[in-house]
């Protein structure tokens, strides 16, 4: 069905970013609501969008009166529906969240922080929505530019963060970039729909096999998949606490989804797990990933940092389900896509509160979340038993369809990789626990309150969404059935 | 190997280009040599997409007289083209947002050789 939505998912946080420099110049007090208007926008026409998709099949749209496969075509079906809600449900939390930290550590730089946060949003969404190739390479650069100024923009450690991150994402683009010329050379198209029908003749030539390589490289560095994540724990440590949220939750998902959309929809099922057998190679990847992940977080002093090589484990989670090759294993590496967004924009929302409420930047330091810290207590609470997996959070449902995924398709080492790296994250989770409350508060400890609103009502939000994921688990599981699943299955 | 350097030699040198970017983003420590690898690695893929571009006796793709059609031979596939238009400019913000980070670094900590800053960090 043609319809002018995808577009609307895109220009409406594309003219917020553009309007609020504009607007900021003269008074800096309406960039926040500008901002939060249009993200609230956004998200109720991205809900709109998925349950179009639900009740009537996919929409496109052509831009500029050229139809594909010459012009370039964006589709919002049941996957980009579904993460797009993900992305501007999300966002719009974390820049709740972020307002008083936005006051307190960058109280010079409000405008590029909003303007550059919902250009980022506006460039997720279209990856999410695109259906060309190149597209997908423009939107990729224009988010990451937008997240390399927006790690580095407190300056100080997070600068050289930045530019590492920077180096290593341009490689990771341009390996994109090659990939998708050498596609371009064996079938002469970028459009998705008409490579898929293009490619099955040519799947034998060594130039597909070298394009497929190079892009699931380039994206592999963008998504941080150990081991090309050298660049992930140092710029999720040192950002600034009002951007950790948005950076941890949606910014490395994209990438994924820019994977998933090119194996399973261009290639599909059946030529990745056995022609051109990437599958198996990233299985195993995903595997070692979910482990080593979990097992340098226990060794983390700084909480940010303990997160962040979590963060690592987690995506070895969803490279593990994504590659079973059983639809309940897709289905469950895209429900606990959809937990781990909620799980670490939470997870980073304590820790940036934490930072921003009583200075605690080490795991040691959180025994200050003992006095009058309700709300953030409770969140880092919910959020850490979900990481962990235990019912009925949205993580314990997560990792439950990917081990039935696992043992459907009899790949026991899978099973093994998700139980070892859930026994490590207890491990990390638990000793945190102990520090937090199992251990009295040293007497000479400042007098601490409850942290402003905007992130009390965040954390909250954030942690009833983990709940509630978790007990809706069936409806949101039937709906990626129904429509978010590839062929081949 | 022969065939490729006699009758493909712009595959080569886009190989050279390309290896001999990433060679200096990786070994140099000073900033702004890693920012002159990583332009040149771009401009290699640049340089790819254009020569898959290129035919024999090509022209460029612009239409005389819509009267008479040119067959597709005739002329430079234009698509390669304005495609690394963009890849242009997505290449020329990147250098200008790292060539700002380097200022800003050079000006906290008064060098651009990274294992300096490293040393100055802690």
């Amino acid at each position: 069905m043609t319809s002018s939505l995808p577009g609307f998912l895109f220009a409406i946080p594309f003219f917020a970013a553009v309007v609020i420099p504009v607007v900021g110049f003269t008074n800096q007090k309406f960039c926040r609501p500008i901002a939060l208007g249009a993200l609230v926008f956004l998200s109720i026409v991205s809900v709109i969008g998925l349950s179009e998709v639900v009740s009537h099949g996919p929409l496109s749209h052509e831009f500029g009166g050229w139809a594909p496969p010459i012009g370039i075509e964006w589709v919002v079906d049941g996957l980009s529906g579904l993460l797009m809600v993900a992305i501007s449900v999300v966002s719009l939390i974390a820049l709740v969240h972020a307002g008083p930290l936005v006051e307190k550590e960058l109280s010079d730089r409000v405008i590029p922080f909003y303007s550059l946060s919902l250009l980022l949003i506006a460039a997720l969404g279209g990856m999410v929505l695109t259906g060309d190739l190149f597209n997908l390479f423009v939107f990729l650069e224009i988010g990451s530019l937008a997240s390399y100024v927006l790690v580095g923009v407190a300056g100080g450690r997070s600068l050289h963060s930045a530019f590492r991150y920077l180096i290593l994402g341009t490689i990771g683009a341009s390996l994109y970039l090659l990939g998708v010329g050498y596609f371009y050379a064996e079938t002469g198209t970028l459009n998705m729909a008409d490579l898929a029908q293009r490619l099955p003749e040519v799947i034998d030539s060594r130039a597909v096999l070298t394009g497929l390589l190079f892009i699931v490289l380039g994206l592999a560095i963008k998504m941080g998949l150990f081991p090309l994540h050298g660049w992930l724990p140092d710029a999720y440590t040192y950002a600034p606490n009002s951007f950790t949220p948005l950076l941890t939750s949606v910014v490395t998902k994209v990438p994924l989804y820019a994977f998933v959309r090119i194996a399973f929809w261009i290639f599909g099922m059946t030529t990745v797990s056995t022609q051109i057998p990437i599958l198996v190679v990233l299985g195993w990847i995903g595997a070692v990933a979910a482990i080593v992940g979990a097992y340098l977080a226990i060794w983390q002093e700084n909480f940010k940092r303990m997160l962040a090589y979590s963060s690592v484990s987690s995506m070895g989670l969803f490279m593990l389900g994504f590659s079973l090759g059983t639809a309940t294993g897709f289905a469950g590496g895209l429900f606990y896509v959809l937990a781990d967004t909620l799980m670490k924009a939470a997870l980073f929302g304590v820790a940036g509160a934490a930072i921003y409420q009583c200075g605690a930047i080490t795991v040691t330091d959180l025994v200050r979340l003992q006095r009058n810290m309700p709300w953030v207590s409770a969140a880092l609470l919910i959020s850490a038993l979900s990481m962990v997996g235990i019912p009925p959070t949205a993580g314990f449902f997560g990792k439950w369809h990917l081990v039935v995924g696992a043992l459907e398709a009899e790949k026991y080492f899978a099973v093994a990789a998700i139980l070892v790296s859930s026994m490590l994250t207890a491990l990390y989770f638990f000793r945190m626990f102990q520090r937090v409350w199992a251990e009295p508060l040293p007497l000479v400890e400042p007098h601490v309150l409850e942290t402003p609103f905007p992130i009390r009502m965040s954390l909250g939000v954030l942690t009833f969404g983990i709940m509630a994921l978790g007990l809706g688990s069936d409806l949101v599981m039937g709906l990626i059935f129904e429509s978010a699943l590839p062929n081949g299955f | 190997m022969a065939d490729i350097l006699l009758y493909r030699p712009h595959f080569v040198a886009f190989i050279i280009l390309f290896l001999l970017g990433i060679y200096i983003m990786v070994v140099n420590l000073n900033l702004v040599k890693k920012l002159i690898g990583m332009y040149l690695m771009q401009t290699s893929i640049i340089l790819f997409f254009i020569t898959l571009a290129v035919k024999r006796d090509g022209t460029i793709p612009i239409l005389v007289s819509s009267a008479t059609a040119l067959p597709p031979e005739a002329y430079a596939n234009p698509l390669p083209h304005v495609l690394m238009l963009t890849a242009i400019v997505v290449g020329v913000s990147t250098l200008g947002v790292s060539l700002a980070m380097v200022i800003a670094l050079y000006r906290q900590y008064n060098t651009l050789e990274e294992d300096e800053i490293l040393g100055k960090m802690k």
